[in-house]
């Protein structure tokens, strides 16, 4: 009891922090940086709904956030929707892309789906290229109008779209929905025996992430005015990936802080602009060697022990 | 028609090349190393460093990237790889990032122009009337030899036989003496340097451009399920039909349309027949 | 009342091993029933089809009136039946309690408003009260028995089915896992199902045996019975030493 009011607690002071900070300090810039963390945030958090608890890595993130986008722009430019449509339609058209690749591939283990999903996203960013005439190619489509033209306002938007999202994922992971989710993660066969339908709940799982990360796919679509097959890449999935693994895999909100300590990281290294991956790269590499279980879950669950423990 | 016989030859050349070291460090040391693609790039690259800014000939060049890259992949095996055994997914994760760290080494230090590889015979041969560069048959008979090479040293030799023993069975390797961490290092060289051959060979006629890594390590993961993991006939055989299928899709619909055969060819793989065409089931 | 479980003429073969051949037996409700064989007899298999983790060949079960034939595992499961592996396979990264519940997730229509306190109540039960909070992983083998017992439990099945629960455990913990299938078989009125390849735990426990030797039943009927039966008899003693010493150990 104790330790959810805490959770509570540090949950109220996080959300508060980041919406009085672009207040302090001001200046669009910041605001920008700030917006583009609270996305990958939501990137992070829906990654790890389905990779982190059932152990699956979705090495094709991108896929989802690229339709996600994609669907923003066509509706937008194309077809002349209000950018409000964006949000429902894109989690639509990424749960569509889910369960295409999904129904096949998720009785895939390990590498195994990790290459399917990758595939999946490569032939993609492929076929952007490749019906250039309807996706404008290279330069992808341009012109995608501001959900809200106050850029603050576009930033609270995006936070509380991240708050929202987070508070979803973490209720569902901590319900019995997300134990069978571990336990599938533990061992399939005992979860049959146990009679839960496996493929259904994974699916399920991968539906719902694939949802929100289409729905930030089309907050990015509407931040950058613009999109291009780059957001489907394979180092889009990795940058996502390495911010899950620092927030601290299967802990759901670990991944919100690992996606915004990175962006503004990097951010802060802007001088070594070309450094950027480079920086990714050896972070992953580093966490991967001295801290497997990430950096900001542990060290929460660490200040939440100690505080628990005096009263 | 002969064209696409002797294009096709020549594309399934490269990736058998690149098939074959990729599914061999995976059959013996049971490691998926997304960095494999990285010692291709790496080889071109070498090639490319030694000859336009260290003045070398292009044999010694080629020797000594091909030689360097080697002696890096045994870095690889031994300082990362090995401490991630235990989990699969860990390799996969830190593989990926050591290809990430080769990619943007390879942009901050030659930026992100390509660059050319010289060619070891530059001369055109008519061959039943198509033209065919001198370098893609070299390329051709180049990673023939190699491969029948890494075939008899494997069948022949006695590390060969230890590298049998340890693919086969780790555990029972191990109580005969046979050192498997040792195997996994000469393995990791030879996959490397095969690697970093065909970067070599392949470099001009081909973008040499940091990203370079990423097409090839999919093709050889597609090449490697298609033919089965740890199987080299398998995987030569599945560089037989994707080199084919490319060059066929190409010379009939259009070149942007080749990357995608591999791709596609690997997801509906692993969606019907997940234990390869040919090889056994493996171990999911 | 018909019987609970009625199995007949089931056939699998593995290539060109007959893993199970032209099986056929029936279970009562409330019966505990022993399933006896050497190694390789097709035991595991027999679950395994029965569970439909494998798909037999031919033959048929039928359970409580129903055909699974082509029924996914955790539909079977969801009917009622719970079963055990042979090599303990507990959901790794999770806690005691944790297994517990996951164990009563799937069943149809079950109350699952006191799961947490039911699956507690199974802990205690199985003796593994203390413990509910620990890593699975740091439980001995002993106690991950025990566990996967509770979690087949928490399930609330009709039909138990135990693949060799007394494989590499202690006289002690043997006896108090006996003690433990009695009384849940006992207060629940649970029927149970039990592999084992040594008489020895059998005896005190079971009302029926069936034996199995190359996937083929070879003989049924109550423990003493079994125990003499030439062909039991010969399946042991024909095997070399080590399982003639398994049968004088038996006897
Ligand atoms: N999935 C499978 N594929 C191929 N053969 C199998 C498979 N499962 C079991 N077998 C074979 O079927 C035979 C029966 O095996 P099973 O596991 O049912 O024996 P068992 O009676 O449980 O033996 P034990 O006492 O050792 O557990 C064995 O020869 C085994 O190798
Ligand atoms: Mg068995």
């Amino acid at each position: 009891m104790f330790g959810k009011r805490i959770d509570f607690a540090g949950a109220a002071g996080f959300v508060a922090f980041m919406a009085v900070l672009p207040l302090v300090f001001g200046g669009n810039y910041l605001i920008g940086v700030l917006t583009v963390s609270v996305i990958y945030g939501i990137w992070a958090v829906s990654w790890d709904f389905m990779s982190g608890l059932t152990g699956r890595e979705n090495f094709g993130h991108s896929l989802f956030i690229g339709v996600g986008a994609y669907t923003a722009g066509f509706l937008n430019t194309k077809f002349g929707f209000s950018g409000w449509w964006s949000l429902p339609a894109s989690m639509i058209a990424a749960t569509v892309f889910a369960l295409i690749i999904g129904l096949p591939t998720l009785r895939l283990r390990g590498p195994y789906f990790a290459l399917a999903m990758l595939s999946g996203a490569v032939i993609m960013q492929r076929l952007m290229l490749i019906f250039w005439e309807q996706t404008g190619g290279e330069e992808g489509i341009n012109g995608i109008e501001p959900l809200i033209h106050s850029q603050l306002g576009f930033y609270y938007f995006a936070l509380a779209t991240l708050v929202v999202t987070t508070a979803l994922l973490l209720a569902l992971a901590r319900s019995h929905w997300g134990l069978i989710l571990r336990a599938i993660r533990g061992d399939e066969a005992t979860c049959q025996a146990a009679g839960i339908n496996v493929t259904y709940y994974k699916i399920a799982s991968l539906v719902i992430s694939a949802a929100f990360a289409g729905a930030g796919g089309a907050l990015y679509a509407h931040y950058q005015l613009q999109v291009s097959p780059q957001l489907f890449a394979v180092v889009t999935s990795i940058t996502i990936i390495t911010m899950v693994y620092v927030g601290g895999m299967a802990s759901i909100y670990g991944p919100v802080g690992g996606a915004i300590l990175l962006v503004l990281l990097t951010e802060l290294l802007r001088d070594f602009g070309e450094w950027r991956l480079m920086v990714y790269s050896c972070t992953l590499i580093l966490i991967l060697f001295f801290l497997p279980n990430g950096l900001i879950a542990p060290t929460w669950r660490r200040v939440k022990a100690k505080l628990g423990r005096p009263q | 028609m002969l064209e696409i016989l002797i294009h096709g030859a020549v594309s399934s050349a490269i990736y058998a090349m690149l098939a074959v070291g990729f599914t061999l460090i995976f059959g013996v040391a049971r490691v998926l190393n997304l960095a494999h693609g990285s010692f291709y790039a790496l080889g071109a690259y070498g090639a490319y460093y030694f000859t336009s800014h260290l003045h070398m000939p292009l044999l010694p060049a080629a020797l000594l990237a091909i030689g360097l890259v080697a002696l890096f992949g045994v870095f690889v095996e031994k300082v990362l790889v090995r401490p991630m055994r235990r989990s699969q997914l860990a390799v996969l994760m830190i593989t990926l990032a050591v290809a990430l760290v080769v990619e943007q080494a390879l942009f901050l230090t030659f930026g992100s122009e390509y660059r050319n590889v010289p060619e070891f015979v530059s001369r055109k041969f008519t061959i039943g009337g198509v033209d065919v560069g001198g370098q893609r048959l070299l390329a051709l008979g180049v990673s023939v030899v190699l491969i029948g090479l890494l075939w008899l040293f494997i069948q022949r030799t006695r590390l060969g036989s230890a590298i049998l023993a340890v693919s086969q069975d780790p555990e029972a390797a191990s109580y005969m003496g046979i050192p498997s961490d040792r195997i996994f290092s000469i393995v990791m060289a030879l996959s490397a340097a095969l690697a970093a051959a065909a970067g070599v060979l392949a470099g001009p006629f081909l973008t040499v451009q940091p990203t370079m890594w990423l097409l090839p390590i999919v093709k050889a993961f597609a090449i490697v399920i298609v033919g089965g993991l740890g199987s080299i006939p398998g995987s030569i055989l599945a560089a037989l039909m994707l080199g084919y299928a490319e060059t066929i899709v190409g010379y009939t619909i259009s070149t942007s349309w080749t990357e995608i055969v591999s791709v596609a060819a690997t997801l509906l793989m692993l969606v019907f027949r997940p234990a390869g065409m040919f090889g056994k089931r493996a171990a999911f | 009342m018909s019987a609970l479980l009625e199995v007949s003429g089931l056939n699998k073969h593995f290539g060109g091993l007959q893993a199970v051949r032209d099986v056929s037996f029936s279970i009562e409700p409330g019966e505990i029933v022993g399933i006896l064989g050497p190694n390789g007899a097709g035991k595991t298999t027999l679950y395994n089809l029965l569970t439909g983790f494998i798909p037999f060949d031919s033959g048929s079960v039928v359970f409580k009136g129903r055909n699974l034939r082509g029924l996914a595992p955790y539909r079977i499961a969801g009917l009622g039946i719970s079963r055990t592996f042979q090599l303990c396979r507990p959901f790794i990264g999770m806690s005691v309690l944790e297994n517990a519940v996951v164990g009563g997730l799937g069943a149809q229509g079950i109350d699952r408003s006191d799961l947490d306190q039911r699956a507690l109540a199974l802990l205690d039960q199985v003796g593994l009260g203390g413990k509910a909070l620990l890593p699975v992983e740091t439980l001995s083998y002993g106690d991950q028995r025990r566990l996967e017992i509770a979690r087949a439990l928490a399930a609330k099945p009709a039909l138990l089915l135990l693949d060799e629960p007394f494989a590499g455990l202690g006289s002690g913990e043997i006896n108090d896992l006996s003690a433990l299938i009695r009384s849940v078989h006992a207060e629940q009125g649970l029927t149970v199902m039990l592999i084992e390849h040594k008489l020895h735990e059998f005896m005190r426990l079971v009302d029926r045996v069936i034996a199995l030797d190359f996937g083929e039943m070879i003989a049924e009927g109550t423990p003493e019975d079994i125990v003499r039966h030439p062909a039991v008899i010969e399946a042991y003693i024909g095997r070399g030493d080590e399982q003639a010493e398994e049968q004088t150990d038996a006897a």
